[in-house]
C-alpha cells in the first residue's frame, strides 16, 4: 500500500483564509497606552458565533427543545425540596436543578457506595467554582433533562419518575439518533460518575489503592527556584 | 523570582527586554534562552505557582488546581473534553515527558504548504540537541514499562506491528504512574523544574496567577502588556500589572493565545484552525489483574499507522494515526467507560484488569477558537476523511489487544460496543461510534490558532514568529504551529520556539552576549 507524506488537503473554508481588511480602520485595532481599550475581535469577523445552546438549536430536535425548556417557569423551588431536606446551601444550581442531578445520580449509581446527594452538592460546589460557560451549559443540561421526557414517551418530570423509569430514560437519550440528546446524556453522566469515582468509597470497587503518596514516603528531588513571594 | 499574584495586593509596574506570556513548552524554553543570554525577561503565567508537594495526585484536584477550566472544558457541542494546564511550566505540568522530534514528512510538509523554508532537520537539530540534553530525553527504560505497556507490545508483535518504546523527558523516574497530575517526585522534567528556576536564577520574574488582557501597541510596534492579578481560590483580583517592553512573546498555549489574539486583534487568521488530534480510547478485558497505573503512563507507541495510506486509485486505505498506551484513574476511566447503573457497576469492577490504548489522529480538519459574548468557546467536529481515521483506529487497537490475549476489547460508546474476534472487528466497529458524544472523546494536542507561514492571508506571524502586522510581537509556542505534528507535539513546540528565540536574539542581541 503507497503511503503518502500527509493527507488530504484541507478543505475550502478552513485553509487559506481571505483576507479582509478591516474596514473604516487600519489595523490592528488595538490603540493603547491611554486611548480606548483594545477589544475584542469585530464581530463581523467570523460568522455569528455557536454557542453551546446556540449549538442545542442547531442539532435536529434542538430547536423545539430549547423552545419548550424556555417556557418551563424557573421559580418552582417548592416543587423541589430535595436541597432543603439534604441540608445543602446551594452556591451554583437552582433547588430544581440541584434536585435533578440528585434524581440522575441516584438513577446511574446503582450500588455505588457514594450517596447521590454527596454527588449533586459535590457537582454543585465544583460548578461555583468553575464559574460560565460551564455552569450555564450544565443548568441548561438539567433543564433539559427534567423537561423533556415527553420526547421519551414519559408523561411526568424526569424527577417524578421512579429510579428504574429514569434509567430507561436516560439509556433511550444515550443512543438518541439526535446529538442534543446525547450531550445531555454525556454531559450528566460524566459529571457524575468522575466524582463518584474519585470518592475513596469506590475503592473497594476497582480495587484501586490510592496514590503512591497516600502509601509511600519518597522525597522530592530539590529544586530552588530562588525567591518565592 | 517567583511572584504569586495570589499573594500580592495593589497593582505591578515593571519593565523587560521581553515580555512572555505562557510559561509552558513555548515560553520557558524561549525565555530561557534569551536570559542567560543577557535578555531581562518578565514571563507571566496564567495559572498558579505548584511545586511537588502540592501535586497530592488526587485526579479531581489535580484538574481543578492546574486544568484550564478546572478540567471541565469542552467543545461548544460538549462531545470533546479539552486538556490543558494552567500553571506555571504550563502544560509540561501534567504531560506525559513523549518527546519526539518532529518527522521529516511534516517539515517537509510546513515548507511546501506554508512558506517555512527554514523548516528543515538540520536547522531544528541543534536545537532539539539542547533541549534533550537539558531535559535528560531519553528512551524509556524498560522497567518503567506496565503490564498495559507489555500487552501492547507482544500484541504489536504478533501482528507485526511497527511500535516502540518511546523518548521520555523524565530523569531516575520512580514510575509511579501519576505524571499527568503532576510528578511529585520532581523526576519529570518539566518546565516547571528545569526552566523556570534558571530563568528565576538570573534575574527573571515569573508572576503567576497574571491575566494578561491588553497588548500595548504604538505606532504598529508592542510596547507591553496589561492585565489583573487574581486571587487563585476565589478568582478576584487583587491588583493590575503592566509590563513594558521592548519585545512581547505571546506564548499561551492554542487557547490562551487564540483568546488574547482575538480580545486584542481583529485578524481573521486567529481561531480559525484548531488542531487537537482527538483521542478515542479503546479497552481490553484480559480477565486477571494487570498493572494499569504505575510506570510511565505511555511507555509504548504504535506508529505504524502514522501515515495515511492510499489506494493506487488515490482513496483512503488506513491510517492517519498514532495509538499511545494510556494511564488510568478510576475517576476519569469511570467517565470513559459505557453503560450506566449495574452494567457500568460490573466494568468498573473489572478496573484492573483493563489494558487501554488511545488514538492521536493526525485531522485533516480543524476546528476553531472564536469569541462568542467575549467568552472564549471552541467547535471541532470529525468529519470526512477524519471519521475514517477514527474507525480505523478502533480496529486496529481492538486487533492489537486480541492479538495480546485480552478476553474482549471494549469500545466505549454508547452502543456497548464488545469485540471478541476478527469477525466482530469488521462487522461491529463503525462510523457510529465517533459520532458526536457518542463516546467519551478528548483533545489534548492543542495546536494552530495562530499559525507562522509565509502568506499575512493564511497565518498570524511570519515564519521568523513575529507578527505580520505588529512589529515586536511574537507568538512562540503550539498554536504558532501551522497543523497537527502527527506525534507528541511538546518537542517540536519547544524546538521551535527555541529557533525563534536564537533568530530574536540574532537580530535584537544583547549587547556583550
Amino acid at each position: 500500500m503507497p503511503e503518502t507524506t500527509g493527507s488530504e488537503r484541507l478543505p475550502s473554508g478552513t485553509g487559506r483564509a481571505e483576507f479582509r481588511p478591516v474596514s473604516n480602520r487600519s489595523w490592528p485595532v488595538a490603540e493603547i497606552d491611554g486611548g480606548a481599550p483594545a477589544r475584542g475581535i469585530g464581530t463581523g469577523t467570523f460568522p455569528p458565533g455557536i454557542d453551546r445552546r446556540g449549538f442545542l438549536r442547531t442539532a435536529a430536535g434542538g430547536t423545539a427543545a430549547i423552545a419548550l425548556a424556555s417556557v418551563i417557569p424557573v421559580g418552582c423551588a417548592a416543587d423541589y425540596p430535595q436541597a432543603t431536606e439534604d441540608g445543602v446551601e446551594l452556591e451554583a444550581l437552582s433547588p430544581k436543578e440541584y434536585a435533578v442531578l440528585r434524581a440522575a445520580a441516584e438513577a446511574i449509581l446503582v450500588d455505588v457506595p457514594v450517596p447521590p446527594d454527596r454527588i449533586a452538592r459535590r457537582i454543585d460546589r465544583e460548578l461555583a467554582l468553575a464559574g460560565d460557560p460551564i455552569k450555564t451549559d450544565m443548568k441548561t443540561v438539567l433543564t433539559l433533562l427534567e423537561h423533556l421526557t415527553l420526547l421519551g414517551g414519559r408523561l411526568r418530570r424526569f424527577t417524578a419518575l421512579d429510579v428504574e423509569d429514569r434509567v430507561a430514560y436516560m439509556h433511550t437519550w444515550a443512543r438518541s439518533r439526535f446529538t442534543l440528546r446525547r450531550a445531555v446524556f454525556q454531559a450528566t453522566r460524566a459529571f457524575i460518575y468522575f466524582f463518584a469515582y474519585c470518592d475513596d468509597a469506590t475503592r473497594p470497587i476497582t480495587g484501586f489503592t490510592g496514590p503512591w503518596r497516600e502509601r509511600i514516603e519518597i522525597p522530592a528531588y530539590p529544586v530552588d527556584f530562588g525567591e518565592v513571594v | 523570582m517567583i511572584i504569586q499574584g495570589t499573594h500580592r495586593t495593589g497593582d505591578v509596574q515593571d519593565r523587560a527586554d521581553v515580555v512572555v506570556i505562557g510559561t509552558g513548552a513555548g515560553g520557558a524554553t524561549l525565555a530561557v534562552y534569551l536570559a542567560e543570554r543577557g535578555w531581562d525577561v518578565v514571563m507571566l503565567e496564567k495559572g498558579g505557582f505548584f511545586r511537588a508537594e502540592d501535586f497530592s495526585q488526587r485526579e479531581e484536584e489535580a484538574l481543578a488546581d492546574f486544568n484550564g477550566r478546572r478540567g471541565l472544558d469542552t467543545t461548544a457541542d460538549n462531545a470533546i473534553f479539552l486538556n490543558y494546564a494552567e500553571a506555571v511550566g504550563g502544560t509540561t505540568v501534567h504531560y506525559w515527558g513523549d518527546s519526539f522530534r518532529t518527522p521529516p514528512d511534516r517539515l517537509q510538509r510546513w515548507r511546501e504548504e506554508h512558506g517555512l523554508e527554514w523548516m528543515t532537520e538540520e536547522e531544528l537539530a541543534p536545537h532539539f540537541d539542547a533541549i534533550e540534553q537539558e531535559l535528560g530525553i531519553h528512551i524509556a527504560e524498560e522497567r518503567l514499562l506496565n503490564e498495559n505497556n507489555r500487552l501492547v507490545r507482544k500484541g504489536c508483535e504478533a501482528l507485526g506491528v511497527e511500535a516502540h518504546i518511546p523518548p521520555t523527558a523524565r530523569i531516575d523516574c520512580i514510575g509511579c504512574g501519576w505524571t499527568q497530575f503532576g510528578c511529585a517526585y520532581n523526576r519529570k522534567t518539566s518546565q516547571l523544574i528545569t526552566t523556570i528556576p534558571r530563568i528565576s536564577k538570573v534575574g527573571g520574574r515569573i508572576y503567576s496567577d497574571a491575566r494578561v488582557e491588553r497588548i500595548l501597541v504604538e505606532n504598529g510596534r508592542a510596547t507591553g502588556v496589561e492585565g489583573v492579578l487574581v486571587d487563585r481560590a476565589t478568582d478576584r483580583p487583587r491588583g493590575r500589572f503592566r509590563v513594558d517592553a521592548d519585545l512581547v512573546v505571546v506564548s499561551g498555549g492554542a487557547l490562551g493565545t487564540a483568546e488574547l489574539l482575538l480580545r486584542n486583534f481583529d485578524d481573521p487568521t486567529v481561531g480559525r484552525r484548531f488542531y487537537i488530534n482527538p483521542h478515542f480510547w479503546v479497552f481490553a478485558d484480559f480477565g486477571r489483574e494487570i498493572d494499569n497505573v504505575s510506570g510511565i503512563p505511555c511507555a509504548y507507541v504504535v506508529h505504524e499507522w502514522r501515515l495515511v495510506r492510499r489506494t493506487p486509485s488515490g482513496e483512503y486505505a488506513g491510517g492517519g494515526y498514532i495509538m499511545l498506551t494510556s494511564h488510568q484513574s478510576p475517576g476519569i476511566t469511570a467517565t470513559m467507560l459505557p453503560e450506566t447503573g449495574a452494567a457500568h457497576l460490573e466494568r468498573m469492577r473489572k478496573f484492573r484488569h483493563l489494558g487501554s490504548l488511545m488514538s492521536v489522529i493526525d485531522e485533516d480538519h480543524p476546528g476553531r477558537v472564536y469569541l462568542d459574548g467575549g467568552v472564549r468557546k471552541t467547535e471541532f467536529r470529525l468529519k470526512g476523511i477524519d471519521v475514517l481515521k477514527a474507525v480505523d483506529y478502533l480496529k486496529n487497537a481492538s486487533r492489537i489487544f486480541l492479538a495480546a490475549g485480552a478476553q474482549e476489547v471494549w469500545i466505549p460508546d454508547v452502543y456497548g460496543t464488545v469485540v471478541r474476534n476478527e469477525r466482530d472487528v469488521e462487522e461491529r466497529i463503525t462510523a457510529r461510534s465517533v459520532q458526536p458524544n457518542a463516546q467519551f472523546c478528548a483533545g489534548s494536542h492543542l495546536l494552530g490558532t495562530a499559525p507562522i507561514g509565509a502568506d499575512p492571508r493564511d497565518s498570524f506571524a511570519g515564519p521568523t514568529g513575529e507578527a505580520h502586522r505588529v512589529k515586536g510581537l511574537y507568538v512562540a509556542d503550539g498554536a504558532a504551529l501551522p497543523s497537527s505534528v502527527s506525534v507528541d507535539p511538546s518537542l517540536t513546540i519547544m524546538g521551535v520556539a527555541r529557533w525563534i528565540a536564537a533568530g530574536i536574539h540574532e537580530r535584537h542581541g544583547r549587547a556583550g552576549v
